[in-house]
């Protein structure tokens, strides 16, 4: 399983480094609607689940992500 | 390069932001090389809803074949204005090939679930007005570009409103739907430049209930579910490889645990595995498939470390071998190993090994010729033969974009060929081998029956074609129709069986001299002075008009070194060199022999 940054850095082509819990579509610029999907689609594949449609536009930043992965039982400390 | 080449692997891109990371990363590697990539094609990409990763994806699949692509496509739903505006962007991109990709949803739009409540006559009338607005939108796009198309069928739906009853209504909305898409089947079956592509048998093999994700669906207006993606561009391939000469011409199989289980050397006969058992049963059905293989032109060959008395007692008489000895064109039963073997086929079959595929099910034997013939194609067989014949229906190397008279019969024209040179060993001097094979040749202008398979020898002859100048069927015609130029044909048949055509020419009529844009002749059919024969034409053509000069060209490749002293050798003076293209004359007050030893029929003034 891999680890959101590095999913991240590959979808919004930004370094780990520059990603934190508050990284969000103000502070991301390639972080857009394609994207978002995009980056949905990828965390679906890596992770093995399926998130719903309400979730997906609920991901305003990187934290909205991890608490919803958590809540699918993903240990991101793993 | 190459070393960079090495650190992308194709291979790794899984899902679509795979694809997209890579597609950037070859971009970032190689976009200044792009002009070094000889294969290049420019596909202008038309579709109904949003097809985001689709040009990463065949960006990422081309460069793993070696080729290029430019990809343009067309801003969201504005296919139409795109289609019908003869200035638009997509006709200045001039596009060699385009994608018009519709999906059943746009189409129906708000009739989607209305169309079962309306007449059977509405219906009716619905379908008509599509087929016509497909069929104007098709040629619009021929008459405003040369390129070749590629037009999606229907998905016909898997449900319907009216449950198990829709079958009783009267040209219910499933009838509609495979109506249309037969109606379009029917439409473009005999145009040569609109391909149907198939997209309902597309997503049947994913399975419908996979095919689209809602959720993205509805967020995104994304029709195909984008880890499908990759298999849809994988099924455009299919049209891309042939267009680019990628496409294969020969099968090289192994015996052994390939073509039947067991090994020969080692089991009695009647142990190996092929016949009506469990066991025996998908080597005979593979070998039924490769028998269709060379039935629709693909050449076989054997590759096998074997005493041969042994595999070919096999060969010859087990009673379920399908695949007899005839059916081979080249057969190498030795232990010598099989890189040098592959390289003897290719160079007996007169073929490049980048037009050789190989069939193999030792996994060592694979990666070893992998390394140090990189051109061949090397199909991954899985461990269990049970599996390896639909490993090898999934594969769309062996395409062709017209299938030509020759190409149903070029496996006999192959295993002729062996006999041939069986004849060539007895017989002492050339003239005497070539007098005994009673060579007949005919020259024809070219017409409307030979376009496509001119065409395709531009496309696919490499070894003996002068200036290697690829031409689609449609240029073959416009240069036919001009009377600034001769396109002309040569084909022949000996005591051992008919070539068909193997050799054109094209030559632009200009007042002070004539030039010979492409002259080319199959490898197959060259050491038998045919090519002699059409230059002989050629020149009687510009006498009988008094040009003084006739000029060839000669464009050097990595594959056509064999050319090289032709014109030099056939009385034509080398003029100016440049880096590109070599310059010959032949003065036309001179007189050029005729060659003797066959008969040559030349077209009517």
């Amino acid at each position: 399983m891999k680890p959101l940054e590095k999913i991240l850095s590959k979808i919004f082509r930004v370094r780990e480094s520059s990603l934190s819990d508050d990284s969000s579509q103000d502070t991301i610029a390639s972080w857009d609607s394609m994207t978002h999907l995009l980056l949905v689609s990828e965390l679906e594949n890596q992770f093995g689940l399926k998130f719903t449609t309400g979730e997906v536009t609920n991901f305003k930043t990187v934290l909205d992500i991890k608490k919803a992965l958590e809540s699918h039982g993903i240990d991101l400390n793993k | 390069m190459n070393k960079l080449k090495n650190k992308i692997n194709v291979k790794n891109a899984k899902t679509i932001s795979d694809y997209i990371s890579l597609s950037a990363q070859i971009e970032k590697d190689f976009g200044e090389n792009r002009s070094a990539t000889p294969k290049s094609i420019r596909i202008g990409f038309l579709s109904s809803f949003t097809t985001k990763g689709i040009q990463e994806v065949l960006h990422v699949q081309c460069f793993g074949l070696g080729a290029q692509i430019h990809f343009f496509e067309s801003a969201y739903k504005q296919y139409a204005q795109e289609i019908l505006n003869k200035r638009s962007n997509l006709y200045k991109f001039n596009p060699n090939l385009i994608i018009l990709f519709i999906d059943i949803a746009s189409l129906l739009s708000n009739l989607a679930c209305s169309l079962h409540q309306q007449s059977e006559l509405a219906r009716k009338k619905w379908v008509n007005e599509q087929i016509n607005e497909l069929d104007a939108f098709v040629s619009a796009l021929k008459s405003n570009s040369d390129a070749q198309i590629i037009l999606h069928n229907f998905e016909t739906p898997s449900h319907s409103a009216l449950g198990i009853l829709e079958n009783k209504q009267p040209f219910g909305i499933i009838e509609s739907i495979e109506h249309l898409n037969a109606k379009l089947r029917h439409r473009f079956k005999l145009d040569s430049r609109v391909f149907l592509f198939d997209y309902n048998s597309f997503l049947s093999n994913i399975g419908k209930q996979h095919a689209r994700d809602e959720k993205m669906y509805y967020l995104g207006d994304i029709k195909l579910n984008w880890n499908h993606m990759p298999a849809l561009g994988n099924a455009y391939l299919s049209y891309i490889k042939p267009m680019l000469s990628l496409n294969r011409k020969c099968l090289v199989v192994d015996l052994d645990n390939t073509l039947w289980g067991g090994i020969v050397g080692e089991d009695p006969m009647e142990d190996l595995k092929l016949g009506p058992t469990p066991e025996g049963r998908p080597f005979l059905e593979l070998q039924q498939y490769l028998l269709s293989l060379y039935h629709r032109g693909i050449i076989l060959a054997i590759n096998s470390r074997n005493n041969p008395s042994d595999a070919l007692k096999v060969l010859r008489t087990h009673p379920h071998m399908v695949l007899k000895e005839k059916h081979f064109s080249s057969i190498q039963l030795n232990w010598n190993d099989k890189a040098s073997n592959l390289r003897s086929i290719a160079k007996e079959l007169n073929i490049g090994l980048d037009s050789i595929a190989m069939l193999d099910d030792d996994p060592f034997m694979r990666d070893l010729v992998r390394s140090t013939l990189p051109d061949v194609l090397i199909i991954d067989l899985p461990p269990d033969p049970a599996r390896y014949l639909s490993s090898i229906m999934k594969l769309n190397d062996f395409n062709t974009l017209q299938l030509t008279n020759e190409d149903k019969v070029k496996g006999e024209i192959y295993a002729a060929e062996r006999k041939r040179k069986v004849v060539k060993l007895k017989a002492l001097d050339l003239t005497t081998y070539l007098k005994a094979l009673q060579t007949k040749v005919t020259i024809e202008k070219a017409s409307k029956r030979n376009f496509p398979r001119i065409a395709q020898l531009t496309q696919k002859t490499n070894q003996f074609n002068m200036t290697t100048r690829r031409y689609q069927e449609s240029d073959i015609k416009r240069f036919s129709d001009s009377p600034n130029y001769l396109v002309c044909s040569v084909k022949a048949k000996d005591k051992f069986g008919d070539y068909g055509i193997i050799g054109a020419a094209i030559v632009e009529k200009k007042k002070e001299l004539w030039q010979i844009d492409t002259f080319l002749m199959s490898c197959r059919a060259l050491g038998r002075h045919i090519e002699q024969a059409l230059l002989y034409y050629l020149i009687q053509s510009a006498k009988a008009r008094k040009v003084p000069y006739l000029r060839g060209e000669f464009v050097p490749t990595s594959k056509n070194e064999l050319a090289k002293h032709f014109y030099r050798d056939n009385g034509f003076l080398p003029k100016k060199n440049e880096d590109t293209v070599q310059y010959f004359h032949f003065d036309l007050s001179n007189k050029y022999k005729k060659t003797e030893h066959m008969k040559v029929t030349l077209p009517k003034a």
